[in-house]
């Protein structure tokens, strides 16, 4: 079924409530202005001293953003130190960890180093033995004996 | 016709300056100028005639109470499109309910449709009704209040594009509905 924007409008016409519809706002409007207006809960609270602190507004204000602003500068510089720091040690951390690893190192370095000197000599030795004449190696194996 | 418009906008400024002032008078004034639209928008979205009017009166008492924050006509017509809107949004979702009209609740036209069908209007009323309420929304103030996108995305705080899609497809969603409605009762009848 096809309907056009006319059709809408038509459903949609605008309605009259009747001239009692405004008789019943104003009655509502006149109740509403003999009834005290509800005070928020906090403000209750806050009538006392709170009401007598803020009458020194201008003076506390100030006073007020004054210690805020040295609060945040403190804060900030206070942070930054402690960045700094921090970034200070974790630097040093890292540099006798290198130190440390490469001391492992060459401990490692030098204890490969003797380990092939030691081979080498060994190695000399046998080569030097495997050289010899069969005769000298007969006497020495009966030295030996 | 400029004129009567400049004419009918002083007098309403003037009203609404007086309000602000406290004259009851004025106020009357007022809520005789728009009560017809806060009316027809809660009654169009919540179709619950009691409930319509119970809504239309708090938005009033509200703008009673903000008189001293609206600058123009203009700007209070905004205002109550808006606050009605709201209202009604709120107040659908609460009740998440489909409308029930009884005989006594059921609207008395102003004056009989000129033009239209009234069954196609009434079946129209009846599918706007079950729509969700920020189309609702939208369909009632395009078509109620005549408003373009740009001002309906204003008053409902939505950006236009969504406007525009959200119209596009509520009334592809109508046109379904009531396609789906007239096959319904053709096979009832045959």
């Amino acid at each position: 079924m096809h309907f056009s924007e006319d059709d809408l409008q038509q459903a949609l016409k605008r309605k009259d409530p009747g001239e009692g519809f405004t008789q019943r706002v104003m009655a509502r409007v006149e109740q509403a202005k003999a009834e005290p207006r509800p005070v928020p809960e906090k403000a209750k609270k806050s009538n006392g001293a709170l009401l007598a602190w803020w009458k020194l507004r201008p003076a506390w204000i100030v006073a007020l953003a004054a210690v805020l602003l040295a609060g945040f500068a403190l804060g900030g510089y206070q942070y930054s130190e402690y960045r700094h720091r921090e970034t200070a040690r974790q630097e040093q951390q890292r540099l006798e960890q290198a130190r440390q690893e490469r001391e492992q190192a060459e401990r490692a370095r030098d204890q490969a180093i003797l380990a092939l000197q030691i081979a080498r000599s060994k190695l000399n030795h046998v080569l030097e033995r495997a050289q010899l004449p069969v005769e000298s190696n007969d006497k020495i194996r009966r030295q030996r004996l | 016709m400029e004129q009567i418009a400049g004419f009918e906008d002083n007098r309403l400024h003037l009203a609404l300056t007086q309000s602000a002032q406290g004259d009851g008078l004025a106020f009357a004034e007022l809520v005789r100028e728009h009560r017809s639209m806060v009316f027809s928008i809660a009654y169009h979205f919540l179709q619950d005639r009691s409930l319509a009017e119970d809504l239309a009166q708090e938005v009033f008492l509200e703008l009673y109470q903000s008189l001293d924050r609206i600058q123009s006509p203009a700007h209070l017509t905004h205002w109550l499109r808006r606050v009605t809107a709201n209202r009604c949004i709120d107040q659908g979702r609460r009740k998440q309910r489909r409308p029930e009209l009884a005989l006594e609740e059921a609207p008395e036209p102003v004056e009989p449709s000129a033009i239209g069908d009234p069954l196609l209007l009434e079946r129209l009323r009846q599918s706007l009704a079950v729509l969700p309420e920020k189309q609702r929304m939208v369909v009632i103030l395009r078509f109620q209040e005549g408003l373009g996108p740009a001002e309906i995305a204003d008053v409902l705080e939505m950006p236009v594009n969504t406007v525009k899609s959200t119209l596009h497809r509520t009334l592809a969603d109508l046109r379904k509905t009531l396609t789906r409605k007239i096959r319904e009762v053709r096979y009832a009848f045959f």
